[in-house]
């Protein structure tokens, strides 16, 4: 078993509105975009972000980009200017998601 | 076949210049479009303008027009920008001026109004609108009193209404960000209501040009290190023919237009892919295909598009109490200990003196204040650290239960574990505006669109 960052086999972005934060994933090679379809359920994203992530993650396929789209609720500690956190608008939520451990044996 | 070239000429307010104007400068673009409007923008801008009656718009526009108006004119490049903010008056009337500063003749600045609702949420409420937060719960009537700003996100008729016109520039308050560039296109191909795969094709566009540098190269995860010239970063320029869309950018300037920033951006800030929901046009991407067909060439097809809602975003801007942030600095050694010990005794002080806060945050920056909890905290890197920043931040109701936190980090350069240093100035204590996104039905809306020539 080998285990490797996230993004390795993915690059993505994170956006925000209020106080949810999505963030697009991009398999980089094809090859590899049903195995991260797999294995990056709601849960272990929900289970991944623990604390900073409070409400619902939706998880969306666009198969014709490679790609997911995750749907963070209460993920910017409020949001906006509500939130106190140095990054209130959540740009590195992304790399923050691409530093999961994955295997590459599958 | 007809081809209309339209760029996008900001991602932000306060973005720069430098692209627009290159871009003007060196192609013979169609259009330009200018996206000023982020989500709280235009509270911050109500509140500009109740300090200062003529402020309240992006004047950064004004003083892009004083770089461009003249040679846009010349080459009949037509510009489109929200940046009229919550005062579209002031904005024309400073463009007046650059206008005929530059002795620009016959000049056609075109402006829509009806997008400030904050005046007729009363009427709003009695006619039967909940206006329920559509992102979580809560009662309308609890905030109403804090209200600071409404502004309805409208679509692209009226921005055509002042095309039809002959407009030479025109400047909208919160016009969804894509009918800036949606607007030009289903004028230019006279698309109709129920075109829905050309307007959703429109709207992609739009979307794709509306964060300016982030389709080119700028803040790109795939490779960054492979952009080049980032310093002089082109804007997006897009391509479309009656069945086409492609994104490229200026020759003779920074940037990267790949399948991978055209990806990166396509999903940005999108929820649900086949339902991207805007005033025009509800957008399905879950069959879109994004394909590199030369250097800085994409190819965007397989948009398609469904009828729009029934009804229109309106954002509410309401005043949510106060916030002040504070840092000190710590060095090697165990300098994540000593910015621990620091932030245990500013919260024994905050406790003994009975500050009441809704809401804290403590983070050592270049540790974890980005990552949080995700960010690795290893024995060894916390060991070896070379330096960390305490941040503390506090949300309160009161003014000056915020203040109160200010006058405790200094004294911990003295009193304190040892070498802190307190820096970047005294803090200061800012509002906070909460949001508020509501729905009301589409016909509450009466958009108008007038025209002022400057001979």
């Amino acid at each position: 078993m080998a285990l490797v960052y996230l993004n390795t086999l993915a690059h993505g972005r994170s956006g925000d509105k209020g106080d949810i934060s999505n963030i697009c994933v991009f398999a980089r090679d094809p090859n590899d975009y049903d195995y991260l379809k797999r294995i990056l359920t709601v849960e272990r994203v929900k289970d991944h972000f623990g604390n900073m992530v409070k409400g619902d993650i939706i998880k969306y396929e666009v198969d014709t980009l490679c790609g997911l789209n995750f749907v963070m609720k209460q993920a910017l500690g409020g949001g906006a200017t509500h939130s106190l956190r140095l990054d209130t608008l959540g740009k590195s939520m992304a790399s923050a998601l691409l530093r999961m451990k994955v295997d590459t044996d599958w | 076949m007809r081809k209309i070239t339209i760029g996008g000429g900001q991602g932000f307010w306060g973005d720069s210049n430098d692209a627009a104007i290159h871009m003007v400068q060196n192609v013979d673009l169609n259009y330009l479009a200018c996206d000023y409007l982020a989500e709280l923008t235009l509270s911050i801008m109500q509140r500009q303008k109740l300090r200062n009656p003529e402020a309240g718009f992006a004047h950064d526009f004004i003083e892009l027009m004083d770089d461009i108006a003249a040679v846009s004119k010349e080459k009949g490049i037509k510009i489109i920008a929200n940046a009229g903010g919550i005062n579209i008056a002031g904005a024309v009337k400073a463009l007046e001026r650059t206008v005929r500063k530059e002795n620009i003749s016959s000049y056609r600045i075109g402006y829509v109004l009806g997008d400030d609702l904050l005046p007729r949420i009363p009427q709003l409420l009695k006619d039967g609108c909940q206006l329920s937060n559509i992102d979580r719960d809560g009662d309308f009537l609890e905030i109403m009193d804090q209200v600071v700003n409404a502004n309805v996100y409208f679509g692209r008729e009226p921005i055509i209404d002042c095309l039809r016109q002959d407009a030479d520039v025109i400047i909208t308050g919160r016009a969804a960000d894509p009918a800036l560039f949606l607007a030009p296109l289903a004028y230019e191909f006279d698309w109709s209501e129920e075109d829905f795969d050309d307007l959703a094709r429109g709207t992609m566009a739009g979307h794709l040009l509306e964060c300016g540098g982030q389709v080119t190269g700028g803040n790109f995860d795939y490779d960054w290190r492979s952009v080049p010239r980032m310093d002089e970063l082109g804007f997006p320029i897009a391509e479309l023919t009656d069945d086409s869309l492609h994104i490229t950018k200026a020759p003779d300037c920074g940037g990267l237009v790949s399948e991978q920033t055209c990806k990166e951006q396509i999903l940005y800030e999108i929820h649900d892919p086949s339902n991207y929901v805007t005033p025009d046009v509800t957008v399905d991407l879950s069959q879109a295909k994004v394909e590199q067909e030369g250097a800085n060439r994409v190819r965007i097809s397989g948009v398609r598009g469904k009828p729009g809602p029934d009804q229109l975003k309106l954002s509410i801007g309401y005043h949510a109490g106060y916030k002040v942030v504070t840092y000190l600095s710590y060095a090697w050694p165990d300098a994540y200990e000593k910015a621990q010990h620091a932030a245990e005794i500013l919260l024994k002080k905050l406790k003994r003196k009975g500050v009441h806060y809704e809401d804290i945050q403590i983070d050592y920056v270049g540790l974890n204040a980005l990552h949080l909890d995700v960010a690795e905290m290893s024995e060894d890197l916390i060991k070896n650290t070379n330096e960390v920043i305490l941040r503390i931040a506090i949300r309160t109701k009161e003014k000056k239960q915020a203040q109160h936190l200010i006058p405790e980090i200094n004294p911990l350069q003295l009193n304190g574990p040892p070498g802190a240093s307190f820096f970047g100035g005294r803090a200061k204590v800012t509002e906070v505006i909460g949001l508020w996104p509501t729905l009301i039905p589409k016909d509450a809306v009466k958009m108008e669109s007038h025209i002022v020539e400057v001979k």
